[in-house]
């Protein structure tokens, strides 16, 4: 899944796919910004299939929060 | 996509999108046609080579597509856009040297006031200028049906880049993205696809909140309680906001660095969006306003720029939905910041969905009168400058200008944007003259800002003692 989430992440930010980990924050070190971040967790979601909880986006800092959460979705 | 036959060549022409919609449905109905223009200037302090500059400006076309839309009405009256393959008409030099910088603005603010031939013609003016003190640079008009600020900073900084590049062995700037491209995946989306069905239950729900908002005016409860007694209506809680005479002034106040710099500070620390923070500061001033009202409603302004190609591809995709708060007294700065984050997160969430639907069905559904609505004041805060974390221009004093049209179809748009000289705030009103007048705006940016620095100081203050303080 990290490796679909950097491809994604890609799309929204000029990052470098190798350097983006696990413990990558999205606002501090990928430079999202609150707009992208939401925008992306939309492309999420259509990738994977899931419906993410509105209140639960702003808990999600670094890449493994959101892989985690997604899985966890996967799971349900 | 359609193809037309125009003096014997085929086009190949695109519907447009929501947020183009928007705009034409202002120009279908403001007698005024220069409402869609964008007046804009970018100087810089530093000897230049126009020819080159020229040259510039001719590549940024090349790069930029959306720089060569048009429109093409249809027999049945329907606007459709299209490309044209290149753009060769004359950029000419003006010469302000030797005005009083004012009169150089006055003039270039007459220039906006001059409406675009809206089919089959270009959308977009540029002038290269010489202003007073050395600054050198471009005077840009454009239609806001083919671009919105994101896609004007973003094409300064194209022709700078491919200028700088030129001039002094910078780096060339990265590929542009294509407008195409991103229009065609706007226009997939309103074709019926699964996240317009999830948007559009989205709006429906607010739509039908069994409590109706209620408008709050940056003028305090006369408009709203004259309406209520026109209407022979206590309880009315939307106001009428449109009007026929739609001239506008723009007045501009500048945050000092320092101050402005406490702002992002705080934001950056509390991980709070500006966005969020101005939001803040705006309701509780309307709050104030009027008898500190605890349900507040704002249009909050998105740029629908998140991936690389909606940052890239210029063209207008700027929508704007109701940021609708109800705030109790007893909650401190910061968890009232934290609801407006979380309700801002939703808009941007289902930002895409069209804006005039939504209007349009939240006017039959509270059975609205025509021109009423709930929100008094619109927000768009603009991170982009020209400088943002480039190292492909020059250390040179840059200098920008917003210049208005003369209209404007809301009562008051606020844009907060960063000075490109020091990366300070600069707040632009955008006002319509029978709403407001230029000292009612600057006592309303006041208590904005007595607003944000008290909930700054102290974020654990309750909204209810700065509305005591204020």
């Amino acid at each position: 899944m990290l490796e679909k989430f950097k491809e994604l992440i890609c799309e929204y930010v000029e990052a470098e796919p190798d350097a983006i980990t696990e413990e990558s924050r999205f606002i501090e070190d990928l430079h999202f910004n609150s707009y992208d971040f939401v925008d992306f967790l939309g492309a999420v979601e259509t990738e994977f299939d899931i419906v993410i909880d509105e209140s639960e986006i702003m808990d999600l800092h670094t890449v493994g929060d959101a892989i985690a959460y997604a899985q966890k979705l996967q799971g349900e | 996509m359609k193809e037309f036959q125009v003096n014997g060549v085929n086009l190949q022409c695109y519907p447009l999108t929501a947020a183009q919609r928007l705009h034409n449905y202002t120009v279908m109905f403001c007698p005024f046609h220069q409402i869609l223009n964008i007046g804009t200037g970018l100087y810089i302090q530093m000897d230049t080579d126009f020819e080159m500059l020229r040259e510039a400006i001719y590549e940024a076309y090349w790069r930029n597509d959306f720089m060569r839309l048009r429109f093409h009405k249809d027999v049945d009256d329907t606007v459709y856009q299209f490309l044209v393959p290149f753009e060769e008409r004359d950029i000419p030099i003006v010469d302000f040297s030797n005005w009083q910088e004012e009169d150089a603005r006055r003039q270039m603010e007459e220039w906006t006031k001059i409406p675009f031939k809206r089919f089959h013609s270009p959308m977009n003016e540029i002038r290269m200028i010489r202003m007073p003190n050395g600054y050198n640079g471009i005077y840009m008009k454009i239609d806001h049906m083919t671009a919105d600020s994101t896609a004007v900073v973003g094409f300064y900084k194209d022709v700078l880049e491919i200028y700088c590049s030129r001039k002094y062995d910078y780096p060339a700037p990265k590929p542009m993205k294509s407008y195409i491209e991103a229009l065609e995946k706007d226009l997939a989306y309103e074709a019926g696809s699964a996240a317009r069905k999830r948007d559009e239950a989205y709006w429906k729900a607010i739509i039908e909140d069994p409590d109706e908002p209620m408008y709050t005016d940056f003028n305090g409860m006369t408009r709203l309680l004259t309406q209520r007694k026109e209407s022979n209506n206590p309880d009315l809680r939307s106001a009428v906001v449109v009007s026929v005479n739609p001239e506008a002034a723009i007045s501009k106040y500048q945050l000092e660095k320092e101050p402005s710099d406490q702002l992002m500070q705080f934001c950056e620390e509390h991980k709070i969006p500006m966005v969020c923070l101005l939001l803040m500061g705006l309701r509780t001033t309307l709050s104030k306003f009027n008898n500190n009202e605890k349900d507040v409603s704002i249009n909050s302004c998105v740029a629908r720029r998140g991936t690389l190609l909606e940052k890239k591809s210029g063209g207008t995709r700027i929508h704007f939905f109701p940021l609708r708060t109800i705030i109790e007294p007893e909650m401190t700065f910061m968890e009232a910041l934290k609801v407006i984050q979380e309700e801002q997160n939703k808009l941007f969430r289902h930002a895409n969905f069209d804006p005039i639907e939504f209007r349009s069905r939240r006017t039959r559904y509270r059975q609205m009168k025509p021109g009423a609505s709930y929100e008094s004041i619109s927000l768009t805060y603009q991170p982009l400058t020209i400088r943002s974390q480039d190292d492909n221009i020059p250390d040179i004093p840059y200098k920008s200008d917003w210049y208005t049209n003369g209209v404007a179809g809301q009562p008051l748009y606020l844009t907060v944007m960063h000075r490109v000289e020091d990366n300070g705030l600069c707040f632009s009103f955008e006002y319509r003259k029978d709403a407001v007048t230029d000292y009612e705006m600057e006592y309303l940016y006041y208590y904005l800002c007595r607003v944000l620095f008290r909930g700054i100081e102290n974020s654990e203050r309750t909204v209810g003692e700065i509305l005591d303080m204020i």
